[in-house]
């Protein structure tokens, strides 16, 4: 029996066995994973993992063992899409923590939640004063959502009068030197148009360009391969390998 | 074009992991004249019993080269263990017909069947 060769060949059973799984299930990003979706992923390549190594059984069993499970994770995803109360069971709801800026007690201690953690969450999203805070609520997968008391939230275009022109998302025109002609084509210009933006840079060939970006506001930021910076600024703050 | 390709690659690619994970149904064989396991045991059985010793080493040798050439084709849907266990049975086997040991040749021998029963099961 050749050990090194059936490993590598269950190696690639597995990988791309949860590589497909993966794809199917993992619709959510990784910051919307509950708990429960966590230890599902983990669990999930943790089979992965014996099937690849673990020459004692055969591979079917382990490959069982892991469809199964995605096929369960799947179901679940069906059933909390499906029922809003089946969601609520499953993934749970979210706790409000902090309401008209007093602290629920009875709320945290049943989410097993101390003020700290929730003090920890709130810096985290850049509030260092809890009396700035009149909702917090904590969502099924942990993180904290904040609303600010209105004395203490950032003055918007709207509250002073102000009339801004839609900047809208900026499209990639020139990407590592190669001209993206659809994107430009989509934002309702030329190449005609571009050469003559870059030559006012002083550029004069795309390949010059590393990154050319335009949004429906028609700002353009160019960014050249020869940025004409010496010495780079150093932000280490000791001396490191490289 | 594009949809059943995404579609029909991970659908390709599962169907030939499990034919390769449960290969072992059709590759226990016999495939070839040569490698008959189960024929092969029967046959040092009946000269074990019958005391045929010469006859019983020869058969003993087309066992092991079988064994080797199923054990290297079923590597990939089988147990270690059973295929390990199953080496080592045909090398007491070995010892046991030098000596003349019907009783311990006979024992090894219907172990080895039970491995082979039990190979990819």
């Amino acid at each position: 029996m050749h050990e090194g060769l059936v490993v590598f060949v269950r190696a690639i059973i597995a990988f791309f066995s949860l590589l497909i799984f993966a794809r199917i299930l993992g619709k959510e990003q990784i910051s919307q994973l509950t708990f429960f979706d966590y230890v599902l992923g983990i669990t999930i390549g943790s089979i992965a993992a014996t099937l690849t190594t673990d020459l004692t059984s055969r591979a079917w069993s382990h490959w069982v063992g892991l469809i199964t499970w995605a096929a369960l994770g799947l179901l679940m995803e069906y059933m909390c899409m499906k029922s809003r109360y089946v969601a609520k069971c499953l993934e749970g709801e979210p706790t409000i923590v902090i309401m008209n800026g007093k602290i629920m007690e009875n709320a945290l201690k049943k989410m097993e939640f101390r003020v700290s953690d929730v003090l920890v969450l709130l810096r985290s999203k850049d509030i260092f004063d809890i009396s700035e805070v009149d909702f917090a609520i904590i969502e099924p997968n942990g993180q904290l959502s904040v609303l600010k008391k209105p004395e203490y939230e950032n003055v918007k275009a709207k509250d002073l009068n102000i009339q801004k022109p839609a900047s809208g998302i900026s499209s990639e025109i020139i990407y590592d030197g190669i001209l993206i002609e659809e994107n430009l084509r989509q934002l309702k210009k030329d190449k005609a148009w571009l050469m003559d933006q870059l030559k006012k840079k002083g550029i004069s060939s795309v390949s010059e360009v590393f990154l050319a970006t335009l949004n429906k506001g028609g700002s353009l930021y160019i960014d050249k391969y020869d940025d004409h910076i010496q010495k780079p600024l150093d932000v280490g703050d000791f001396k490191g390998p490289y | 074009m594009r949809t059943f390709l995404v579609r029909a690659i991970p659908i390709f690619a599962l169907a030939l992991f499990v034919l390769v994970m449960l290969s072992n149904s059709f590759l226990k064989g016999p495939i070839t004249k040569d490698d008959d396991i189960k024929e092969s045991i029967e046959k040092v059985i009946d000269n074990v019993k019958e005391g045929q010793w010469e006859e019983a080493d020869r058969n003993t040798d087309s066992l092991s080269k079988a064994w080797k050439k199923v054990a290297h084709r079923m590597q990939f849907s089988a147990e270690k263990n059973e295929i390990e266990d199953f080496t080592t049975c045909i090398a007491r086997l070995r010892g046991a017909i030098q000596m003349q040991d019907k009783s311990n040749a006979i024992i090894e021998l219907y172990e080895a069947y039970e491995h082979w029963v039990d190979i990819g099961k």
